[in-house]
């Protein structure tokens, strides 16, 4: 059983490495919010993982999974907001040329 | 146990080969395709661990949400079908390194915590749907309602934002015009 675990746990920290990845190299909005995606995807399969195998009891695992889905909910829509909030004023959702959006 | 450990690796491998061609396909629409593969194999990955209701959720949440992103991506992008062959990244090598380092130090953990005992049996689909059910309104209401309220809120502060702005220099050629 701890072979099934150790599986979950290392894909969720491939998966949270391939976001991190994502989330810092590319130029365009829509593509960073990809990675954070990612990265969240990443704490849900290590969040299912353990609860399914060590505390299958307490079902307030399986509750921090669904705030943490909501967190993914929050973000695409905050996200997309911002850039079509962006694309209006701008034309674009490249970072590069968002240097103004600096405090 | 070794079937169970077989499909959560053979869909973790999905999750993480799909997760892969996200950033490496210069076509974005390909790439919100990727994604929601990516994260439908994490939802396999959850019903391969007997948490049915996550997973189905996982599935259909993701279904929805990857395929509005697409939509975005088209309309959002310069190149979304990948044609000029346009290089959107930028400080890839210390990207690479944030990147390996995040996953070496998690997956160090996940080998060296000492994670206590296993648990092999896990409750069937119908007590994990009621005694979830339970919790959520009994225990986890607060935190439950809070979830709710937060997108509520999120939804509104989205819209908010995308409205476009009504200047009074708008306004007054607006009255011209008409």
């Amino acid at each position: 059983m701890t072979l099934v675990l150790i599986v979950a746990l290392v894909t969720g920290a491939i998966l949270c490495g391939i976001g991190v990845y994502g989330a810092l190299s590319q130029t365009n909005l829509v593509m960073i919010m990809m990675g954070v995606e990612l990265i969240l995807a990443g704490a849900l399969v290590n969040l299912v993982a353990f609860w399914r195998f060590l505390h299958p009891e307490s079902y307030s695992g399986q509750m921090f999974v669904l705030v943490v889905m909501t967190v993914m909910a929050v973000e695409m829509a905050v996200g997309f907001g911002v850039a079509i909030a962006r694309f209006r004023a701008k034309g674009s959702v490249e970072m590069e040329e968002a240097g103004d959006l600096k405090g | 146990m070794y079937a169970q450990a077989f499909f959560v690796a053979v869909f973790g491998l999905a999750a993480i080969g799909f997760g892969v061609v996200v950033f490496r396909t210069s076509s974005m629409v390909r790439s919100a395709l990727a994604l929601l593969f990516s994260q439908t194999a994490v939802g396999c990955m959850f019903l391969a661990m007997q948490t049915e209701f996550l997973g189905v959720l996982q599935i259909m949440m993701m279904a929805t949400e990857m395929s509005i992103m697409a939509i975005f991506m088209v309309m959002f992008m310069m190149d979304p079908g990948g044609m000029g062959g346009m290089d959107m990244t930028h400080q890839k090598r210390f990207s690479i390194g944030a990147g390996v380092v995040a996953a070496g130090v998690a997956i160090v953990v996940a080998f060296w915590a000492d994670w206590g005992p296993v648990t092999a049996e896990a409750p069937d689909a119908a007590m994990q749907t009621r005694a979830l059910g339970m919790e959520l309104l009994g225990r986890s209401m607060l935190i439950f309602e809070t979830a709710g309220i937060t997108i509520l809120t999120a939804m509104i502060a989205a819209t908010a934002v995308a409205i476009p702005v009504q200047t009074t220099a708008n306004s007054a050629d607006k009255e011209d015009t008409e």
